[in-house]
């Protein structure tokens, strides 16, 4: 009786875990040599980036809310930011144009939506919208793409490697790890479940819920500037209309898989890690298979609906 | 009609809301339907009106048996029931809503506007408003909004109209049209059943009467054969929990004023003011709509005030924000635990440091350790019941979450103790824990500001009372005044200081 209810509890309360391996062993069973170091470094060099995403989409849906608007703004920065870097040649600058502009990108829609008191999927919705006319308008159709002088040490900080190790996978890691930390070891960490839980609670704890939410929607815009640079860095080439689209329906799955509740309140940091690679295996598994890439979506719509469901089980 | 309700009965899950109920009411008659908060009669008009049925006992209209009363059946019986809660849509025009769902067609089976129209005027016109039919409902106030469900309720000749505590948002005047319009309909045969707490109300408008108490039916009778006094008695009689009329209670009272209001009003309240001492228990009580809710948010710093101060030991309170108050050192025990008081998905005990959070944590990170001592000491204090500190909150029982809401506030160590209705839903025996720590935290020196109804509880814990009425402050009684009968006649208004 007692090592039923344990295992139930692992299976509800580690679901991302008990997938992850699941997925693992039918990967290796339609390819037994999937379980390869090229092909485990390869996920993460391929989901990192909508990991930094998910990582943002992870503390806007703890705090009960929605963004919609993470690919235009990936978009908008990575096009901008290979501008600043053509004319500065600075890498470090083009850096810190994508923290500063991802904060502030994150930071109207923060305002917008505790001040101008609009719904987050409203005002990102709106955002999504206005930021790729934007980026489209200054591309003028073309794409913006890093100089020559520039290009082998800028594509270097998403293409390279130490000790064999991919970049892309350290800096994943290193993101998870503080993200990680934000929402377990500081008080900021549980307003943002507190707020997403029950609201009117939180306020008569004294807790200030706008600030909380232009912070977490600051902390989003940051991770979507640094996707946006490290996007940058991998293509060498940001086209206005394509770059980054469906990143936030890709955030939202890996954060819906992870075990994050939907309507907010609870969720974990290694669940979203763990859904960002469970999203790379499914696509591998997929491509694998030979499934037509066209139905990727398809499929990725059926395990947003699927992970959601389990979600709504559990609770009954 | 005649209407008959015989032996009701209806449980919601373990609560009997209503055990065996009988009512009835003939042709003309304006009935008064008496009781305290959660009496049932709110209840057993849902029955009557079809918003859910009885688990035992019938409707007999005119003589007929009514099997499986639905709202939609109710309406044409030409019963019709206004609820305390305004049920209008706001976007839509004032006779929209007068013919919500019952609209008039034309031959082509478009809605006849046109008709619609002439026939809400006239209705209108007929209890002399100046509302117009083609008014939007968003623009007008809220006296004329329930002036318009009324209307609803006349344009399809209603025989029995239900209406609950119809005169909270009205005034004087607007009351005295209401009863003119529900005079004349009496007259032409409309019965009326008038729910309200405002004794001088039910003395001037019924001539009938029955009275509820804890789902039972207790007394009816004619208007004329009772008065204010015995009308109060027959509401109260004894209550579950038993009176302990040795019980001594010891005042820690001192002569330092910690909390000081002066001319406090907001939203459902005016000119508020009191002073609490150290080691005082000030209960506010009053009933429903007469602003207590709103008072206990607004000392907080929770509500809006208009006009007005708060002082804190001295200290002017100067912005009217939560985090103010907290820092000034008010403490709040919100009611509706659920709603306003537990954060379901944290656990025990992120659920208990949180206040402390916001106001004395300073470092980077949080130190387990420290919140687990935190909430160990306030678990030794209370005696709160659980299986690990870790598990989530609606894992506990309500006594034991109310007591890690306690605990929350104790943290911080204010001064000042704001608690709306705090054994509110939780069982008695857990109840009594709980006044033992308020007696407690009044011995040690704190401020405390009790809103609650229940007269047992405020017999076991009160230093002196405020009585609420219509907003004001229309009783004031020390703990040698107090008595059931006093404060409930203050709470209706049937004496008082105005």
């Amino acid at each position: 009786m007692e090592i039923k209810k344990t295992w139930s509890n692992i299976i509800t309360n580690q679901s991302h875990w008990v997938s992850f391996v699941l997925l693992l062993v039918v990967a290796t069973i339609v390819n037994p040599s999937f379980v390869s170091w090229s092909n485990l470094s390869n996920l993460f060099t391929q989901g990192a980036i909508i990991g930094f995403c998910s990582m943002g989409m992870s503390l806007v849906i703890s705090a009960g809310m929605i963004d919609l608007s993470t690919g235009s703004v990936v978009a908008l920065i990575a096009g901008l930011c290979v501008n600043v870097l053509n004319t500065t040649h600075s890498i470090l600058l083009c850096l810190l144009f994508c923290i500063v502009g991802g904060i502030i990108v994150g930071l109207i829609n923060g305002v917008l939506v505790t001040k101008g008191k609009i719904a987050p999927f409203i005002v990102t919705l709106a955002a999504m919208s206005a930021w790729r006319s934007v980026i489209n308008q200054l591309g003028q159709g073309g794409p913006f793409s890093v100089d020559k002088t520039m290009y082998t040490s800028f594509r270097n900080i998403a293409a390279g490697k130490v000790f064999g190790i991919p970049n892309l996978m350290i800096y994943l890691i290193i993101i998870s790890l503080i993200t990680s930390v934000i929402m377990n070891k500081t008080k900021f960490g549980t307003y943002v479940y507190a707020v997403g839980s029950n609201e009117n609670a939180a306020r008569l704890s004294g807790i200030n819920v706008d600030k909380i939410k232009n912070l977490i929607f600051t902390y989003a815009g940051l991770m979507y500037g640094l996707a946006a640079f490290l996007l940058a860095s991998r293509l060498t080439s940001i086209q206005a209309a394509s770059a980054g689209t469906g990143y936030e329906m890709n955030a939202i799955a890996a954060v819906a898989i992870g075990g994050t509740a939907m309507e907010g309140g609870r969720g974990k940091i290694i669940g979203t890690f763990l859904g960002i690679l469970i999203l790379r295996i499914i696509t591998t598994v997929l491509i694998m298979a030979n499934v037509p890439p066209f139905l990727n979506g398809l499929v990725q719509g059926i395990i947003i609906i699927i992970a959601v469901l389990a979600q709504t089980k559990r609770k009954k | 009609m005649v209407l008959q309700l015989k032996k009701i009965s209806k449980n919601f899950d373990a609560v009997q809301a209503l055990d065996e109920v009988d009512f009835h009411i003939g042709k003309g008659e304006i009935h008064g339907l008496l009781g305290e908060n959660g009496a049932g009669k709110t209840t057993l008009m849902n029955i009557l009106a079809g918003t859910f049925p009885p688990n035992k006992g019938t409707i007999i209209i005119d003589g007929k048996v009514i099997e499986k009363m639905t709202p939609k059946k109710a309406m044409n019986l030409k019963i019709r029931f206004i609820h305390q809660e305004l049920n209008l849509c706001n976007d839509l025009k004032v006779y929209q809503n007068m013919f919500l769902g019952e609209e008039l067609y034309t031959k082509y089976h478009f809605v006849d506007e046109k008709s619609e129209i002439i026939r809400a005027q006239k209705v209108l016109d007929s209890m002399k408003s100046h509302i117009k039919a083609t008014d939007k409902v968003e623009s007008l106030a809220t006296a004329d909004k329930q002036l318009v469900e009324i209307a609803k309720s006349l344009l399809f000749n209603s025989e029995l109209i239900i209406m609950d505590e119809p005169t909270t948002a009205l005034n004087n005047t607007e009351i005295e049209e209401l009863f003119d319009i529900m005079r004349t309909l009496q007259k032409s045969g409309v019965s009326f059943i008038y729910i309200s707490h405002k004794m001088p109300e039910i003395f001037e408008i019924c001539n009938k009467y029955t009275v509820l108490r804890d789902g039972k039916f207790i007394a009816s009778g004619d208007i004329k054969d009772i008065d204010v006094h015995k009308a109060t008695n027959l509401l109260i009689g004894h209550s579950l929990l038993e009176i302990d009329e040795h019980f001594i209670k010891k005042s820690h009272q001192g002569p330092e004023v910690f909390l000081s209001v002066k001319g406090l009003s907001g939203k459902g309240f005016q000119d508020i003011s009191f002073d609490v001492h150290k080691g005082e228990v000030l209960i506010v009580t009053g009933l429903q709509g007469s602003g207590c809710a709103e008072l206990a948010m607004s000392l907080f710093g929770a509500g809006a005030i208009k006009e007005g101060t708060i002082m804190v030991k001295g200290q002017l309170m100067k912005n009217n924000n939560i985090k103010d108050a907290m820092k000034n050192g008010i403490g709040m025990i919100p009611k509706n635990r659920k709603e306003r008081g537990i954060l379901p998905d944290l656990s025990i005990k992120d659920n208990m440091s949180l206040a402390y959070y916001t106001v004395k944590h300073h470092k980077l990170f949080i130190d387990e350790k420290e919140e687990d001592e935190r909430f160990f000491r306030q678990q030794e204090k209370m005696n709160i019941k659980v299986g690990s500190q870790n598990n989530v909150i609606t894992s506990l029982s309500g006594g034991n979450q109310q007591k890690v809401i306690f605990g929350k506030w104790f943290e911080l160590d204010s001064d000042v103790m704001i608690m709306d209705n705090p054994t509110q839903g939780i069982d008695v025996g857990s109840k009594f824990s709980i006044y033992e720590i308020i007696a407690d935290l009044a011995k040690s020196g704190k401020a405390l500001i009790v809103f609650t109804n229940e007269y047992p509880e405020i017999h076991r814990i009160a230093d002196n009372i405020l009585v609420l009425y219509k907003g004001f402050i229309n009783g004031r009684l020390s703990r040698s005044e107090m008595s059931e009968i006093a404060i409930m006649e203050y709470s209706t208004g049937t004496r008082g200081e105005k």
